[in-house]
């Protein structure tokens, strides 16, 4: 309570305990009638979690910190079009999920073509070579940093239309028809995906399952 | 143990398992009894764990403040969107629109309070001069050369003139030739010759386009006047 109290009143907010126990429909709708509070509360529920799948999509730290900022704003810039017809999480998740594709879709027209990388997948697009390192590491915290790196590496370097349905149905844990409302997109087409993501990296991180 | 579903069923129900031990009691058996379809179950069990024990990032210390700020500069964007360069470019259009319709408007006359004018009709009026006109002999028959009009040879034959600064008038007289509309392009004089039993004669005609294309073309042949050519339209 006093946590969230004090992240509303560091947003300039003032929580208040009925701002707390609202839901997130509720919470729009106060949003819309000019309550900062309730908006305050929204950014304290999402923040971390939308950060966290922005990272994973984008494997930058910062970019995805501003993103899921401009996430935010675009939530509260747009609160009068909100629908309820589905919920919030969807909404938010859907946002955040275009913000990071169109960051990516920014990164791929700027990024350079290497000379090590010049295989596609088959889709087309460039796909990095990254062997599994087979040698131990002695440490245990290396061992942990090696394989985190290697699970970033190998999920960024998944084409975009697979890292989305992956990063949302293995690392945020939604279900496969909140994906789907989120991608837009059928629930076949997302269990598809997602078998797909799944075989592509068993491929690349063989070493660590 | 017999196995009501096969192994590519069995996978797929695995890949969608909500989570990796929640297998349906047909999968939970089939894997249980294919060693293909288990190593598979376990394959995928640790891939989901290996992406999920990844560490989750937090938000920096300074993420609401930097959001209040970023969140007050939309505020003041949006307040004046209007005035955008986008803004600018639909008021500009509208304006443009607005004029363009009242210019067209006035064009048309719908501030003046007339009342639009008709179709221009297709005739030529003209105020003749109360002037005697030979008669026809008595039983009006010509001479078998057909002539229709007779003009009187000690009466001179209706001249219309146009003169550049003013009205077209009836050569002779001074009676402005009266036009139906502005609409018409009095473009030149024309003369038509028209025999009679006493003798030959001229008449001007103002020739009259309407539109692009003459309605009636006469032609006052060689004889005499050949390079005239009349272009009537009434």
């Amino acid at each position: 309570m006093a946590a969230v109290t004090h992240q509303a009143q560091a947003i300039g907010l003032e929580g208040s305990r009925s701002v707390e126990a609202a839901n997130d429909h509720e919470l729009l709708a106060a949003i819309r009638d000019g309550d900062e509070a309730a908006f305050g509360e929204i950014v304290r529920r999402y923040r971390n979690p939308i950060t966290n799948f922005v990272y994973r999509m984008i494997d930058d730290y910062e970019r995805s910190v501003e993103l899921t900022q401009e996430t935010f704003i675009r939530i509260y810039t747009s609160a009068s079009r909100y629908q309820a017809n589905y919920s919030f999480s969807t909404y938010i998740y859907r946002i955040a999920t275009n913000l990071a594709i169109s960051e990516l879709r920014k990164r791929k027209r700027r990024r350079f073509v290497s000379l090590f990388s010049p295989y596609t997948n088959d889709d087309g697009e460039p796909v990095e070579i990254d062997p599994p390192d087979s040698n131990a590491l002695q440490d245990e915290v290396l061992i942990g940093d090696e394989r985190r790196r290697a699970v970033s590496r190998a999920i960024t370097s998944l084409p975009e239309k697979y890292r989305a349905a992956i990063v949302l149905r293995d690392v945020e844990g939604l279900s496969y028809d909140r994906i789907a409302e989120v991608l837009k997109l059928s629930e076949g087409t997302v269990k598809s995906r997602i078998n797909r993501a799944r075989n592509l990296l068993r491929e690349k991180l063989t070493a660590y399952i | 143990m017999n196995t009501m579903i096969g192994c590519s069923q069995t996978k797929r129900l695995i890949d969608e398992a909500d989570r990796p031990d929640a297998l349906s009691f047909e999968a939970s058996n089939h894997v249980a009894a294919c060693v293909s379809c288990e190593s598979f179950a376990d394959e995928r069990a640790r891939l989901r764990s290996l992406l999920a024990s990844g560490t989750r990032v937090s938000v920096p210390m300074n993420f609401d403040a930097v959001l209040k700020a970023k969140l007050e500069e939309s505020k003041r964007r949006f307040a004046f969107g209007w005035l955008s360069s986008a803004g600018y470019l639909r008021l500009g259009a509208a304006t443009a629109a607005l004029i363009i319709m009242v210019v067209a408007a006035q064009q048309a006359g719908l501030f003046s309070g007339e009342q639009p004018q008709s179709a221009p009709e297709t005739y030529v009026s003209v105020k003749e001069p109360p002037v005697p006109v030979a008669a026809e002999p008595a039983g009006g028959i010509s001479d078998g050369r057909g002539p229709v009009i007779t003009v009187a040879s000690h009466y001179p034959a209706p001249q219309f003139s146009r003169g550049n600064r003013g009205p077209a008038r009836v050569a002779g007289t001074g009676v402005p030739l009266e036009l139906p509309g502005e609409n018409y392009l009095h473009e030149d004089t024309g003369v038509m010759l028209v025999r009679g039993p006493n003798g030959e004669g001229e008449v001007s005609l103002p020739m009259v386009s309407v539109g692009a294309q003459s309605l009636v073309f006469a032609s006052a042949g060689a004889s005499r006047r050949a390079p005239h050519t009349i272009g009537t339209s009434f």
